[in-house]
This record gives structure tokens, sequence and C-alpha cells, in this order.
């Protein structure tokens, strides 16, 4: 910055009138892949589901603790996991990448450096459109993020003060099981304007994952962690712009956390300029961290030559090459992704968009739903619908509807219940052959949906245990509609002289005597011919 | 010698990186020492490289890639054996705050 500049923004940030101000945010993020084995050794991963609860220090080879002679050996399923993602963000991949060592001494770290991609990464220039959400009208069109890049690299270990049983230590304690885990760090463009559209991207690429399989992304376990590069273009009432210093906040491991963080950089660098009149510059960049208790975020102190990590191409690891015939294989292993799901739901069961969206939002909703519209179409219980499009649908409804339902009662999301897609298929077909009524869908629910968990009973075993199976005889239906008509004279005159409305107690009455088996419908029916209506 | 040596400061610099602790009769050595290699790799910059792609490995191979299947962890006797301290199942070392680069 020049003298005269700063002179000049020193008057105008004491004086000046904001006229709006607008956020503008980049975002890293790192997922842990979750390969069976780490990056560059074959030890167990700790991100991989089998080895989640593993003892601390139980995940370590020569490798892993950076004993002398040791050689680094790739994972040839985590590039391919990494690859897998770029395509998916629709990245270029690169046909030659190499491997870096980032030098600096930290005691989660043993070899002295970590094993990167500085100027070669696996993938490069990508895109993709993320859903934007009206929280009125709950779904409108999408909002394109560009990619820079996407890298693989390995992660830390692991440093605590607690030894087990909560008890306090004074020193740091190290746990090497996360070092050499995978780490595909994506590094998007700034192109949110607000902290809503950062946490909508980080939700769909969370989800994007795990459609992808590399990770179950589960955010208390770190398998994706956040780091925004925030900074506020100021403009005054008289049309000059000021771009405040760009800080990064370190290590979000919540949506909670990354919206709470970048709404208060938001506030907090307007009131800074209004201070100091600062703006972005060399040298200005500022590292700050979360404090998720009093939710506000903090300078982090750091050494002047903290980044000099004098990156160099690692001699112990070849480059990677990735041939025409490799990357087609790997893509052809991308299941369809939730963005494609949507519009084949809205285009094939002509669901609406929002609709579409929910079931796409959960991957294991998503797939429950897949699989029992498959079912109900072509199952044991299937021909219950007379095609695809209508019975996905109405496995849409079932699911977005009651079992959502009782995945509130019990807080869980639908593809937690444990419900299997044959339970749910012939549900559904059972409701629209008509066997149950709309009104049995629900109890039926709450008896297989548990705290516990789910019944494996059938729904028809259920249903017919809970007395909710309809009675289609005609002859009981009479007994009970005669039945009704006596006990209720007035209305049953109120129907013959005309009064419509009087047959509702008339139904209601032989619903109740039937016990909720019959269907209203058909009652009504029943009744109107009886009254000679 | 070359006569470029380095300057003290960054001597000190790069030091202070490797967590080196010299004193001023070092730094003062190493400041002509270090300067004396980077004096004889210099000559590398009279050498006209302006076509030539650079070299990311020594060795003209690519692809050394393993397959994902587990292998044995190492015994956790044998990973604190060498440590200077322990606590437990883990190592210990002086307090430090946040968590590190990645």
């Amino acid at each position: 910055m020049t003298a005269a500049h700063q002179a000049t923004s020193e008057s105008i940030h004491q004086t000046a009138t904001i006229a709006r101000t607008q956020l503008k945010v980049g975002l890293e993020i790192h997922v842990e892949l979750a390969t069976r084995t780490k990056m560059f050794t074959r030890v167990p991963n700790v991100a991989h589901p089998d080895y989640y609860d593993a003892e601390p220090n139980s995940l370590v080879d020569p490798v892993v603790a950076a004993l002398p002679g040791v050689l680094p050996v790739m994972n040839r399923r985590a590039v391919e996991m990494a690859i897998m993602v770029g395509l998916a963000l629709n990245c270029d991949i690169a046909e030659f990448s190499k491997w870096d060592r980032k030098n600096y001494f930290y005691p989660d770290l043993p070899k002295g450096y970590q094993i990167s991609q500085y100027d070669l990464p696996l993938c490069g220039d990508g895109a993709i459109d993320i859903p934007t959400r009206d929280t009125a009208t709950g779904d409108v069109g999408t909002r394109r993020i560009g990619i820079i890049r996407a890298h693989l690299e390995e992660d830390t270990g692991k440093l605590g003060h607690e030894l087990p049983g909560g008890h306090h230590y004074a020193g740091s304690l190290v746990d090497l099981n996360r070092a050499g885990t995978p780490l595909l760090e994506i590094v998007t463009q700034p192109d949110f304007d607000s902290a809503e559209s950062v946490v909508e991207f980080a939700k769909e690429l969370r989800n994007i994952c795990r459609f992808l399989g590399v990770t179950e992304g589960i955010m208390q376990k770190g398998h994706m962690r956040f780091e925004p590069n925030v900074n506020v273009i100021i403009e005054t009432t008289d049309g000059h712009h000021f771009a405040t210093p760009i800080v990064e906040v370190k290590n979000l491991n919540s949506f909670r956390s990354v919206r709470g963080a970048i709404e208060f950089e938001h506030k907090r660098q307007v009131e800074e300029w209004r201070k100091t009149g600062r703006v972005m510059g060399r040298g200005m960049k500022q590292t700050r961290g979360w404090d998720d208790v009093n939710l506000v975020t903090v300078l982090q102190r750091e050494k002047e030559d903290a980044h000099d990590y004098r990156y160099f191409p690692d001699p112990d690891l070849v480059p990677v090459t990735v041939s025409a015939e490799w990357l087609e294989s790997i893509r052809a292993q991308l299941p369809e992704l939730p963005i494609q799901r949507k519009k084949r739901y809205m285009e094939s069961y002509e669901l609406p968009a929002k609709d579409a969206q929910k079931l796409v939002d959960e991957r294991d909703t998503c797939f429950l739903f897949d699989a029992a519209t498959k079912l109900s179409v072509m199952g044991t219980h299937g021909g219950g619908f007379g095609g695809e499009p209508k019975a996905g649908y109405a496995i849409a409804k079932l699911l977005l509807n009651n079992v959502a339902k009782r995945g509130n009662e019990l807080g869980k999301e639908i593809g937690e219940l444990g419900l299997s897609a044959a339970q749910i298929a012939e549900l559904a077909v059972m409701k629209e052959k008509g066997t149950i009524g709309a009104q049995a869908v629900d109890p039926i629910l709450a008896a297989l949906a548990t705290e516990a968990g789910a019944s494996s009973e059938s729904v028809a075993a259920c249903a017919e245990r809970l007395g909710l199976v309809q009675v289609r005889d005609d002859g009981q239906l009479d007994v009970w509609c005669d039945a009704a008509i006596v006990a209720q004279p007035q209305a049953a005159d109120d129907v013959r002289n005309g009064k419509d409305a009087a047959i509702g107690r008339l139904v209601g009455h032989v619903m109740k005597l039937s016990g909720g088996k019959v269907d209203a419908k058909s009652v009504n029916e029943r009744l109107r011919a009886k009254l000679g209506r | 010698m070359s006569g470029s040596a380095l300057r003290d400061s960054e001597v000190r610099h790069v030091a202070k990186l490797a967590r080196l602790r010299l004193s001023e009769e070092e730094v003062a050595r190493l400041s002509d020492q270090l300067g004396a290699i980077l004096g004889h790799i210099s000559k590398l910059n009279a050498v006209d490289v302006a076509d030539v792609e650079p070299m990311a490995h020594p060795l003209p191979i690519t692809n050394r890639l393993a397959d994902d299947v587990p292998t044995a962890p190492m015994p956790i006797e044998d990973l604190l054996r060498n440590a200077p301290a322990k606590e437990g199942r883990f190592l210990a070392v002086p307090k430090v705050l946040a968590e590190g680069g990645a």
C-alpha cells in the first residue's frame, strides 16, 4: 500500500457512510479418504469404518512412525478415490502429478514433513452446481462454484491433553493413528457471497463424497474439515470500494461453526476497517480460530516464518501418471450423483423439486428410496403400481410423509430407522391395493420402527398382529352398517332427507364398530346405498 | 571460496527452521561454508534450461502403486520403546496448544 493510498483510506474509513458490504468467501476442505490402509503404507487407516474405534497408537508401523530407512509406497485406491471426487467436481484430471515435501516441525508430524502436492496437483480446474434453497418455498435453482484444485496429501497425528477416564495431562499426548491417513484437500474459487451458500456447498460436497463412497463424512470424527478464507468488500455511499484483509479461519468441523465463523467475520471485519482503515494487501492475511463457546474468532499468533515450508519434490516417491484407460475405468465406477438423481426423480416420477431434493439430501434415505421403488415394481411385492413412475411417486410420499414423521418422533433420519427396502415396498403396495387403509400406515410404522431399531417382521404380519388388515367381507360390512343405522336413527333420517353432512356420524360409528379395519370410502358408499342416496 | 557468503540473518533463519541453536562463532563459520556450497551449486545457473522440461524425479518410472490391503501394525511396545517420554498408550511431549499444519 502506498503512503498516499493509506492517507486517503484513513480519512475515508472514519467519515464515510457505508452503503453496503459484501462477503467474499473461498473454501478449503480436507476430506479424509476411507481407504482400508494409509496413504503411503499398508497399516490400517483410522478413517475406514472398520478401524474407527482403534486404540490410540494401534495403527502405526515403521513408516508412520518415521523410523530410519523406511520408504513410502502409494495407495492405488486413494489415488482412485481422489480422482473420483475430482471427476464428480468436473475437474481436469492431471495426466502427470508429483509429490512434494512440506517441511515443518510439530509433534503430530513424525517425519518433520508432510507429503503433499505443491505445483502439480492430481485434480485441477473444475466447478459444480449446488442446489440453492429458499427457506420459504423449499427449492429454487442452482449456483455454480468454481474449484481451483484438489490434491492428495497425508493427515497428521492427533494431540490430546486427556488420559483415558478424562484425567487431565499437563503436557501433550500424541496419537499417531491418524498420521498418514489419505487426505484430499479441495480448494474453491472465492465464489461465495454468504455464510449460507458456503454451508449449502459444504453439505452438498459431503453428500457427494458419501454417494461416491470415499468417506462416511462423520463430522464429529473430523472426516471433513473446513477452512474458509473470508473478506468483505465495503462500498461507501460516495462510490468507493474497500476490500478488507483476508482472514483464514482454521479447522472448522461442523456446519454450525462454518456458518458462525463466517457471519462473525463479516461483522468483525467491517468494524475493524472502521477503526483502522486497513485493506487487503501483502502481509495482511491473518489466521484465526473459532471459539465454539464464546462464538467469536480468535487471532492465532503465528511465528512470522511459520509458512516457510521449503517445499521440494519428494525423492522417495515417483510421479503419478493417469492414462486415458485408467481414467475411464475410474469414471465407470462413479455412481449416479445427487444432482443427477434429483433430475431423474423429477422427470421420471413427476416429483416436485422440493421432494426430489429431500430424497437426495441424505444418501441412506436415497438408497432406501431407490431400492424400495425397484422392489415395489419387480420384487415379491411387485405389481402393485402398474409401473415405476407411479411406484416412485407413492414411495417418495410414503417416505417423506409417514416415515419422516416416525423419524422425527425418534430423532432419526429416514435412512437411520433401520427399515428395509422390502418393508417400505410392502407397506406401499399394501396401501395401494387397499389391503390396509391409509390410517393404518402410521401405527404399522410405529410398531416396526422403534427406539431400539427396526423389527424384521413383514408388514403383512405386523398389520395382521395389530388387527389393521381391512375387512373386505361384504357380509360383515352390511352387519356393521345396519347396526350403525339402528343406533343412530336421527342421523340416518337426516341423510335420507338430504342432509349430506350427517353421514359422517354413521361412518364414524361403523369405523368404531370395526376397530378401524374398514375403508371409510366403501363404508360411505354402502351406507348411501342403504339409505337410498 | 566463492566469496558468496550467506548473510548471518539467513543462516539464523535456516537454523531456526531446522531447530538448531548456533553460537555466534558457528553462524560465522556456517555462513562461509554454506556460501561455498551454494557457490558450487550455482554453477548450474550457467546452463540454459529454457527448453528443458522440469524433472520431477531422477528415475524414469511412474505409478509404483500398492493395492489397498492391510498389513499388521507394529506392537505398541516397539513404538514406545524409543520415545523419550510416554504416558499410557501415548507418546508424551511438552504442551503444545493448537493442531499443526496439515
